[in-house]
């Protein structure tokens, strides 16, 4: 069985996010960048894969991103990857979500697989898109959050689950499938030390747009993002007080539902 | 030569050689293990001998080690007259008599009456501790052990026994072979056999016996508990004279290693393996050990045991099979993995340990194999080891709000005073958690109050690495201690100031094995040298209080009276003392990174420290590392406390 | 491309969704700028009678598709459908949920007639001729106002509870019925069957609302007024370490360090002091509502929303005046 493994480097979830001077994305100074959140259920699920089916079965990481993503990179090889491709080039910066997917249907389009999976979204942009953009464009059956994954005894099929409000929907697909991957659907393993010695030697394909066949960015022009904002609120808590405690209730409910829109 | 006597000595001979084949065996089976420099020093090793085997120092710390040391000394002095009695049966006219006279040999003799007098009285005593009294300290789940233990016991006393008779019949025959005037306890037994048979033939059965079971004793020590006997001596001489609170350095130099921390017996040093030849089966450790007395399922006791078991199960295979053979892994069965994780590293049992056996860093090893090799880990550590790789931090805090906590203080930060006298490592506790960060902010007061010229790293710092090294994750420790080091050594400062015993011990015992040499003060002895210098003033604190000694202060490097001192000079009122304090103390179960774990089986440790602390009546507890100061407010609140009783740091107080 | 704006409706358990209202809401807002028309899809079960909800809202045309392709969702399915009707109507936005649903739907889509989506809108605007959204990136801890570079339908996600829902209107929309034009067999992801959440409520750590109770809980019993809340939320019940230990709360509930990490829209800890064990696993809640008898409680450092008081008190008042509103 060939699994490819989409993975993203983003800023860590716990980074603090800033935005720069000239107000056109974030501070990178400060910023910790790790392998998307996500991204590592989808390499943990591909690994459980290749270990349940056996044989010649291989994980593939494919990575978009500049230079310093081969640290995620080594991370997901680490892990138990067999090798990655990794496409990195000076003109892609920020790209959307179309560009990304264009580009990865191109270098998955050079390589063998069954299933794809990947993180449920990037937690820098939060699109969620690429993985769906990507099925359409390679002609493939997608399933979006899946939290449980399990592979028909003959590989050709699968039941996913994935969780929708309320509820968890299940899907049969055929392969191959790509699969975006949440929270739940498994516990990332925690890359032994040979397993790290052992990444250092993988074989990382790197390739340029060039490379690809691209003799310009694909896919892109088609937003521009205006304006970077913070959040609206400080970091002070409001405190709800009242002379009764239902009158404070009252208010606290009317701030969840109007301002913090959470209810 | 007699008939008996050729006879003794073709016996004699064989026994021998059955036993320097059987030390062979030994010595060689502790050459599986990996090399250990441990000859260096060699004065301090000799001494040590002389005090902890001669003077018996540590094993006399108990009453009950009085025993041992009469068995000790009854064996020795038995034993010259056992020599002495093989000798001349072999070779007549041999005798201490004809060599260093009758006034000599009459003290030899009247010292081994004494002696075995007092021997017979020791183990009966030890016989009603074992069957009625049943300490703490001497329980272990293996049958096999106890059974073992009482045999030994019956067969000295029975060896003790045929001494008196030999020498009761020696006094009979004519003429005496042994004088009644210096074998008080014998001529009472002479007394009792006179006239019962020949005590010539008398003498030679009571001999003959005596000596078999001596013979069948040599060959058996290497088998049984009692390998001490041989295995403590050297385990004495090759004791850790260094710090104890310091763990190997790993090398990850060879990347194409399989393999990290230790599974097998070859993993060990043969120092280690010497330690489990050395275990004397007393049970101190367990008795004082935190995980034990709370119902864990870790005993140090029942660890050293159960691997000695598996070394001598193992050692002959090993042996025959050279590099290839394949060797039994320990953990699992003979190690569980819940006992490698109940330990808190606090070394406890090693202060204890007669024969100086060092449990701790074996545990650590197992768990570097668990943790490196196999990922095999309890789940809540996973991200501990994640938020140190990319926050620096145990706790998901983002690395770049390391010095919030400072905000608004005007904290001086290294990277812009570049040259300073103390740098004050903050630690993580320090920076992120609610408690600590307020012993931090009053060390800032009180370093600015008393004009110290300080800075701190600011984001720059990062965890010191004691905890993930401890746990088992040399690698990640290595890194951080690393990168450490690289940012320390960017600015000039003459002392490391750390108001955390685990970053303390760190930077003074462990960092130097990286090449890191400062000068480091805990806030204890630094703010003792304030108070001192008429720099610091206390507030007075509380009616009654208690401190609770900190493992790796107290007892791994012997801060006990500064914090002590510096309570009763910021005028806090009655101080109490815990009965387990100073080196003896009792960890507050957050050592080893047991912090970071769920503490799920038995009684939590710190309600069992705090319980402790309540019987006191105390109304404040002070504490003077962050991890004890977490594991007594949640110890509190468990008990419904946390109004009652108040935790301070030692920097709270002024 | 003209300037009409397409509403996706969707339909789950045979109903429409509340946030169909909303998108109409969104939809006027495109629609006073482009001046353009609003129509609405709806796919699936039930779809004809549900669309009665759309048509008082000013909605021009209403499809509906309710056929034996379109029973179950699939991506694949529904896409077509979606991506049919935009090319048909040469729409220039289209308004979808951002539920589970629609996200999915909605990129397969707009993949297949080559758009732009913009998703997990939360404010839309237009201003130079073309719709700007605000959205969350970074988790949450910025926000960025995008806009379409133009010749391309623009779809847009938006999160339900986010825009008012649209008045009424009173015209009536005209509801037509279109066949799915798509063939079941070749459809190779298809879901079967929905499960209700195993016991009724979310896990902690897949929930979007986590009502969570601390040591002041003083017992196991006491956790029903959390459930109530939960319950009417949709949300699970969480507990602080001390709550577990004192045998309030089952060890899978635990929220912190040493139990699970949860990152939910709305975070309402009742009783808990907010050591850094806890802190350590919800901080990044997106809405912490800290409710504690101990106003220097460090939880309040963490918190936006807190209340000084007994959550005996609170907790019951709380849930009836949600009740009331949802």
């Amino acid at each position: 069985m060939k699994i490819i493994v989409l993975l993203k480097r983003v800023p860590d979830s716990e980074a603090k996010i800033l935005i720069n001077k000239e107000g056109t994305g974030i501070r990178e100074d400060g910023v910790k960048f790790v392998i998307n959140t996500y991204d590592e259920y989808a390499i943990e699920e591909g690994l459980l894969m290749k270990e349940k089916v056996g044989g010649d079965s291989k994980v593939t990481v494919v990575c978009m991103g500049p230079d310093e993503a081969t640290e995620a990179i080594r991370t997901a090889l680490a892990m138990g990857a067999d090798d990655a491709v990794h496409i990195a080039d000076d003109s892609l910066s920020n790209p959307g979500p179309f560009t990304t997917a264009t580009i990865m249907a191109k270098a998955i389009g050079d390589e063998e697989f069954d299933i794809i999976f990947c993180g449920k979204q990037a937690i820098d942009d939060d699109m969620a898109q690429v993985h769906c953009i990507l099925a359409e464009m390679l002609d493939i059956p997608q399933v979006s959050v899946a939290i449980a994954f399990e592979l028909s005894d003959d590989t050709t099929k699968a039941t996913v689950s994935r969780r929708i409000e309320g509820g968890d929907e299940k899907i049969d697909t055929s392969l191959p499938v790509i699969v975006s991957c949440d929270k739940g659907l498994n516990d990332p393993r925690y890359a032994s030390l040979p397993g790290i010695m052992k990444a250092k030697k993988k074989e990382i394909r790197k390739k340029s747009l060039a490379d690809l066949g691209f003799s310009e960015i694909p896919g892109g022009g088609r937003s521009r993002i205006l304006k970077w904002l913070p959040l609206p609120k400080g970091g002070e808590c409001r405190m709800v007080e009242a002379e009764e405690t239902p009158d404070a209730v009252r208010e606290l409910v009317r701030l969840l539902r109007e301002e913090a829109k959470v209810i | 030569m007699t008939a008996d006597g050729i006879a003794l000595l073709v016996i004699l001979l064989g026994v021998l050689s059955a036993f320097a084949f059987v030390l062979r065996l030994l010595v060689r089976s502790l050459k599986l293990g990996k090399p250990e420099d441990r000859f260096d020093r060699w004065g301090e090793r000799i001494w040590s001998v002389i005090v902890y085997v001669g003077a018996q120092a540590r094993v006399l710390t108990q009453l009950a080690g009085l025993g041992h040391f009469i068995i000790f000394y009854g064996f020795v002095f038995i034993s010259l007259g056992t020599f002495e009695h093989i000798g001349g049966m072999i070779s007549p006219g041999f005798s201490y008599a004809s060599i260093f006279g009758a006034k000599i040999a009459g003290m030899i003799s009247w010292v081994q009456d004494v002696l075995g007098l007092l021997v017979l009285g020791a183990i009966i005593v030890s016989l009603f501790r074992r069957f009625v009294l049943k300490p703490l300290r001497l329980q272990i789940d293996d049958p096999k052990a106890k059974k073992e233990a009482v045999f030994i016991l019956c067969l000295i006393f029975v060896l003790i026994l045929l001494m008196f008779g030999m020498k009761g019949a020696g006094i009979l025959m004519d003429p005496p072979k042994v004088d009644r005037a210096y074998a008080p306890v014998s001529a009472v037994v002479a007394g009792l056999i006179d006239g019962k048979a020949d005590p010539h033939i008398l003498e030679r059965v009571f001999a003959w016996i005596h000596h078999v079971i001596i013979f069948y004793f040599l060959i058996f020590i290497p088998f049984s508990k009692h390998i001490h006997i041989l295995g403590a001596v050297p385990n004495i001489f090759f004791r850790n004279l260094g710090p104890g609170g310091t763990l190997s350095r790993m090398d990850f130099e060879d990347e194409s290693a399989e393999k990290f921390g230790n599974s097998e017996v070859r993993d060990f040093t043969w120092k280690q393996l010497l330690d489990l030849y050395a275990c004397t089966e007393c049970g101190r450790c367990q008795a004082v050990c935190p995980a034990y007395l709370t119902e864990k399922p870790l005993s140090p006791f029942r660890v050293i045991h159960m691997m000695r078991g598996h070394f001598v199960g193992d050692r002959q295979k090993l042996l025959e099979g050279g590099e290839e053979a394949e060797a039994t892994p320990i953990i699992g069965k003979t190690v569980t993995e819940d006992e490698i994780w109940a330990c808190t590293t606090c070394g406890a049992c090693m202060q204890e340990c007669p024969p100086f056996i060092e449990h701790v860093q074996k545990i650590v090893d197992m768990r570097r194999y668990l943790v490196m090799t196999e990922s095999s880990f309890p789940h809540e550590m996973q991200p501990v080891f994640r938020n140190m790789e990319v926050n620096y931090n145990p706790w998901s805090m983002g690395f770049s709000t390391r010095a919030d906590w400072a905000e608004g203080l005007d904290v001086p930060v290294a990277a812009e005073k570049q040259e300073f006298d103390v740098l004050f490592w903050v630690g993580c506790s320090g920076s992120f958690d609610t408690s600590g960060q307020s012993v931090a902010r009053a060390m800032v007061e009180i370093l600015k109050r008393a004009e110290v010229d300080f800075a701190i790293l600011g984001v720059e710092e990062m965890c010191c690495g004691e905890t993930a090294r401890r746990m088992g994750n040399e690698y990640l420790a290595q890194t951080l201690i690393e990168a450490n080091i690289e940012n320390l050594n960017k600015y000039r400062f003459n002392r490391i100031l750390t108001t955390c015993p685990h970053g303390f011990n760190t930077f003074s015992v462990e960092y130097p094995q990286f090449g890191y040499e400062k000068t480091v003060v805990h806030h204890s002895q630094f703010l003792l040298e304030l108070a001192a210098a008429g720099k610091l003033a206390g507030t007075g604190n509380g009616s009654k209080g208690v401190y609770h000694d900190s493992c790796y202060l107290g007892r791994y490097n012997g801060i006990i009276d500064e914090p002590r001192e510096l309570i009763k000079r910021s005028g806090a009122g009655e101080l109490a003392e815990f009965g387990r304090r100073g080196k003896r103390s009792f960890c507050c179960g957050a050592g080893g990174g047991r912090m970071w774990m769920e503490e799920t089986i038995g009684k939590r440790i710190n309600e069992e420290r705090v319980d402790e602390a309540l019987a006191l009546g105390v109304d404040t507890i002070y504490t003077a590392c962050p991890f004890c100061m977490t594991m007594f407010e949640d110890g509190l609140k468990a008990r419904d406390k946390e109004e009652e009783v108040k935790v301070k740091d030692i920097a709270e107080i002024f | 491309m003209t300037g009409d704006i397409l509403v996706f409706g969707e339909i789950r358990n045979g109903e429409l969704k509340k946030v169909a209202r909303e998108l109409v809401y969104g939809a006027r807002t495109i629609a006073a700028g482009t001046g353009g028309s609003i129509d609405a899809l709806i796919v699936g079960t039930g779809a004809e009678t549900e669309a009665a909800k759309l048509a008082s809202l000013g909605v021009r045309n209403i499809a509906v598709v309710d056929d034996e392709a379109t029973a179950n969702y699939s991506s694949e399915g529904y896409a077509t459908v979606l991506a049919d009707l935009v090319r048909e109507g040469d729409y220039g936005y289209i308004l979808l949920g951002a539920t589970a649903m629609g996200r999915d739907l909605g990129a397969r889509a707009v993949a297949k007639v080559d758009g732009v989506m913009f998703s997990d809108c939360v404010e839309l605007g237009f201003e130079d001729g073309a719709c700007i959204a605000r959205r969350p990136v970074y988790s949450g801890k910025l926000y960025v106002e995008i806009a379409p570079t133009g010749g391309r339908p623009v779809f847009i996600t938006i999160r339900p509870n986010n825009l008012p829902p649209a008045e009424e209107t009173g015209d009536g929309g005209e509801v037509t019925a279109r066949g799915a034009g798509i063939d079941l067999a070749a459809i190779r992801a298809i879901a079967t069957e929905i499960a209700p959440l195993a016991g009724g409520r979310p896990d902690v750590t897949e929930a979007d609302v986590i009502i969570s109770g601390g040591r002041a809980m003083k017992d196991a019993s006491n956790f029903k007024i959390l459930e109530d809340l939960a319950d009417l939320l949709g949300g699970a019940v969480g507990a602080s370490r001390a709550a577990v230990d004192a045998g309030f709360a089952e060890q899978p509930l635990q929220v912190g360090q040493t139990g699970k990490v949860v990152n939910p829209k709305l975070y309402i800890a009742c009783g808990i002091s907010g050591a850094i064990q806890h802190l350590a696993g919800m901080r990044t809640s997106k809405v912490i509502v800290a409710i504690n008898k101990d106003s220097n409680a460090p939880i309040f450092e963490k918190a936006h929303y807190g209340i000084v008081g007994n959550l005996f008190d609170v907790v019951p008042v709380l849930t009836e005046e949600i009740r009331k509103i949802l």
